[in-house]
């Protein structure tokens, strides 16, 4: 009787019309029993299933199913109705970054998953794609108490033009941000500037670890994917972790309390919690960075100095992420269009003027280049030599790399870098194992780096080699253009710096508010902690 | 031919929905909750059966070993070796197929519901939205077996959390993986007898009650009692020849507006 009712509650039927339908078919009942009839057709399916699908039952298909998303992944969504059970995001996810299959079932009490978006690269009908955050972001600009500023990711310039037709790596730094102002945004600042911060602490955290024996190698952390899945697969690697947050991260605060008290001086605002946050990038793992828990500081630096405008909830550093595909999106949905943008378009200031050594972030091998050059020069005090503007063994889309740098007074140093984590996996093994012969290790969680994000346009699907080399050589031919004039030591207002430590706007930034690289103020803001996931999974190699 | 059947082994499912998807593909569903008219996935917390969705991936949060865990529970028709949907439905729309299948033939449904209140599993559903509704449920892509291939869900599956075969192969490795691991294993194959044995079966590391499967079932075939229930209904309404007529009426209608339904989706389909 149970489930009578619940079948009256669940279907809003009467009880009475219930037991009028049940006599009823009762009366059936009779009748058809005595009439004796069989099926005669065969009513099971006849759809449409990939090839793979239809072999005979004991030859089972090699690549099936496709990868476990968690409805509520803060990164993507999956719609089910374009899926077609090709299998790709799954290969993407075990073979490219080794995160499917790599931890024992059953699984402990959540999915599995760095955020990296190769999956969405992956997939051949964009059932997979990024969780838009265009409404709120929409909804912040078109507020007019609100004063939206947003920071556009190195790489998000050679992809932004292929969104709208242009070749593979077109160059399209002044357009987006023209694009952007078109748009609404209140300030247009670059990442590069704060990956030029992150050099700068990165850097010296690195010198500081190799002349005080501290924890070796040091890695870069200014990828969220990986941060990730070092918390997941190698907790006990997490001292290794450079405690320097990503330039993303720099940004936030930094804008929430230095370039908040500049605006409040000139009148712009009344106080930091009338800022919101965006950033533009090439990745959607950003969209995982920004929300997790700890990145509060610019409230916490409020409240330190007395002014209870924002509680830790109230106030993020960050407040949206978009991928260079919804800001396309947005775009077009705004009716403008790509040829009326103006190409030399210029970010605005305070935190807006970045050097190249910040725009090779985008490329595998970037960040360890930049963080040489200022590393160098935060070791002997001199500027690099001419070899160091173009470290060609850490450049190229080769899976693993490693060079060997000779600095004065440290003796040689000698650096790997790898892009997509199966590749990251095998460096981490060394380290654990102790067999490590290098000092600093830079990782991107995609293959070729941030220039292919999980959040660029899928210009190719999947993602191809001849696409990835297309943006990264743009990106080191403009810093070529950087590293000539950095050499007649012309200072302007952008792409005129190879080197993040002569960036004006970062010396600004330590005289007038930091101080120094690592000083208090400087590990308030810019550095971060991480915590070991292993509780999540049980890995298997 | 022998009994087909699918162990399904809950720990190894990672609720990717890949057999929800591949059942929708196979049986030309689509997405639309009938009732709410929403768009909804086959898998997830609130995933439920319905006529236009024949399997699910439910979600379920359980406790093992004092911390709670995320549990994946497929759900579909268990095709019971001897089956009460079968034995109560008066208008013969189930039939047993020679591998197992309890297939369920639409055009036969009168709509009477008595296998939905007959099924222990709660498995057939109503097309409620439907001016000539029948009941729907999984067919054990009963065509696809025919030609030697795996149902659907069990192709696809690409953690062999979902393993097809002959249902005595089966049931042996499936005793044979709980003894092989007691600590992990509940010791029990859900399927082997419950309601006389279903050629679907589970094997799982968390309490089959946890996971939402009625522990309550006779572990002996329930159609013997059903049939002391049913048994009176004829007696009651023998010699209904008037009536008898009026159904014939009422079905043969019913399948020229299924037919009309039909032809329009399928225009549908490829607009
Ligand atoms: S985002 Fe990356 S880790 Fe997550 S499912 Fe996709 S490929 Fe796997
Ligand atoms: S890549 Fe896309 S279409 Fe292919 S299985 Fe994955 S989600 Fe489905
Ligand atoms: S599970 Fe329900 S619908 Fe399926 S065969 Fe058994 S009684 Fe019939
Ligand atoms: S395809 Fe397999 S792993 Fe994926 S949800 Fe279905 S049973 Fe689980």
């Amino acid at each position: 009787m149970q489930k009578h009712d619940e079948l009256e509650n669940k279907k809003g039927m009467s009880r009475r019309r219930f037991l009028s339908v049940m006599a009823g078919a009762g009366i059936v009942g009779a009748a058809a029993t005595m009439s004796g009839c069989s099926p005669v057709s065969d009513p099971s399916g006849t759809g449409w299933l990939p090839n793979q699908y239809r072999n005979a039952s004991d030859l089972p298909a090699q690549v099936k199913g496709r990868v476990p998303l968690d409805p509520d992944n803060i990164s993507l969504i999956r719609n089910d109705e374009k899926c077609i059970l090709c299998g790709q995001c799954l290969e993407a996810c075990e073979k490219v970054q080794s995160i499917f299959g790599y931890y024992e079932l059953p699984v402990h009490d959540e999915f599995i998953c760095v955020h990296c978006g190769q999956c969405s690269l992956w997939c051949p009908t964009g059932a997979i794609k990024e969780r838009s955050e265009i409404e709120k972001v929409q909804a912040a600009i078109n507020n007019p108490d609100v004063t939206v500023v947003v920071h556009t990711a190195p790489a998000t310039r050679v992809g932004f033009g292929e969104e709208f037709g242009q070749e593979a790596g077109a160059w399209a730094e002044g357009q987006q941000v023209d694009a952007l102002r078109k748009l609404g945004f209140d300030y247009v600042l670059d990442t590069n500037w704060s990956a030029d911060l992150t050099i700068m602490e990165e850097g010296s955290e690195l010198v500081h670890r190799i002349t005080s024996g501290g924890v070796l190698p040091q890695f870069t952390s200014c990828c969220p994917g990986w941060v990730k899945f070092v918390e997941y697969y190698y907790p006990d690697l997490i001292p290794n972790l450079s405690s320097a947050k990503s330039p993303t991260m720099m940004h936030g605060p930094t804008i929430k309390t230095y370039m908040a008290q500049k605006l409040m001086d000139q009148g712009v605002i009344d106080n930091p919690t009338q800022i919101y946050n965006v950033a533009i990038m090439p990745c959607v793992a950003k969209k995982f960075e920004i929300a997790r828990e700890e990145f509060t500081d610019a409230a916490a630096y409020w409240q330190e100095q007395g002014k209870d405008w924002a509680t830790l909830e109230s106030m993020r550093d960050m407040d949206a992420v978009l991928s260079v595909r919804e800001l396309a999106d947005m775009v077009r949905g705004a009716g403008i269009k790509y040829e009326d943008l103006d190409p030399n378009a210029q970010y605005d200031p305070i935190e807006g003027i970045g050097s190249t050594a910040g725009l090779i972030f985008g490329n595998t091998g970037g960040v360890m280049e930049a963080a040489v050059r200022s590393a160098y020069y935060l070791i002997t005090g001199q500027q690099p030599p001419e070899a160091l503007y173009t470290l060609t063994p850490v450049r190229g889309l080769e899976g693993i790399k490693k060079a060997t740098l000779n600095i004065p007074g440290v003796g040689d140093v000698t650096v790997a870098v790898a892009s997509g984590l199966a590749n990251a996996r095998k460096l981490c093994e060394q380290v654990r194992a102790g067999k490590a012969d290098f000092q600093f290790m830079e990782i991107m969680s995609c293959p070729g780096g941030c220039i292919a994000g999980g959040g660029q346009p899928r210009t190719t699907v999947p993602p191809q080699d001849w696409v990835r080399q297309a943006r990264i050589d743009t990106i080191y031919n403009k810093d070529k253009v950087g590293v000539i004039n950095a050499a007649s030591d012309e200072q302007g207002k952008t792409m005129k710096l190879a080197l993040s430590h002569m960036n004006p706007e970062i010396t600004a930034i330590y005289d007038e508010f930091l101080g120094a690289p690592l000083s208090d103020l400087a590990h308030h803001l810019c550095h971060t902690e991480y915590y070991s996931r292993a509780d999540a999974l049980d890995p298997k190699n | 031919m022998a009994i087909k059947g699918v162990l399904v082994d809950i720990t190894k499912c990672v609720g990717c929905g890949s057999c929800t998807v591949a059942c929708k593909m196979w049986n030309n569903q689509n997405y639309v909750n009938p009732e709410t008219k929403e768009t909804e996935n086959a898998h997830g917390f609130e995933a439920e059966l319905d006529s236009n969705t024949w399997t699910t991936v439910q979600y379920v949060k359980a406790q093992k070993d004092g911390k709670e865990v995320l549990r994946y529970v497929k759900r579909q028709c268990m095709h019971c070796q001897d089956p009460s949907c079968s034995s109560v439905c008066f208008a013969h729309a189930f039939h047993q197929t020679e591998e197992g299948a309890v297939q369920y033939d639409p055009e036969l449904c009168v709509g009477c519901r008595y296998c939905m209140i007959a099924c222990p599993f709660d498995i057939p559903k109503y097309e409620w939205e439907k001016a000539f509704p029948s009941v729907m449920k999984c067919q054990f892509c009963s065509s696809k077996l025919a030609q030697g291939e795996a149902p659907a869900c069990a192709s696809v599956c690409p953690t062999n959390a979902l393993v097809f075969g002959d249902r005595d192969a089966l049931l042996a490795k499936a005793h044979e993986i709980i003894a092989a691991e007691p600590d992990k294993y509940v010791q029990h194959v859900y399927g082997e007898n419950e309601v006389g044995g279903t050629n679907w079966l589970y094997i799982s590391d968390v309490p089959f009650g946890d996971l939402g499967f009625p522990t309550n079932l006779p572990q002996t075939s329930v159609p013997s009692n059903v049939h002391k229930f049913t048994r009176f209904t004829p007696a009651i309404f023998i010699g209904g020849a008037a009536l008898w007529s009026g159904v014939y009426l009422y079905s043969s209608r019913r399948h020229k507006v299924a037919e009309h339904e039909g032809k329009h989706e399928e225009e549908k389909h490829e607009e």
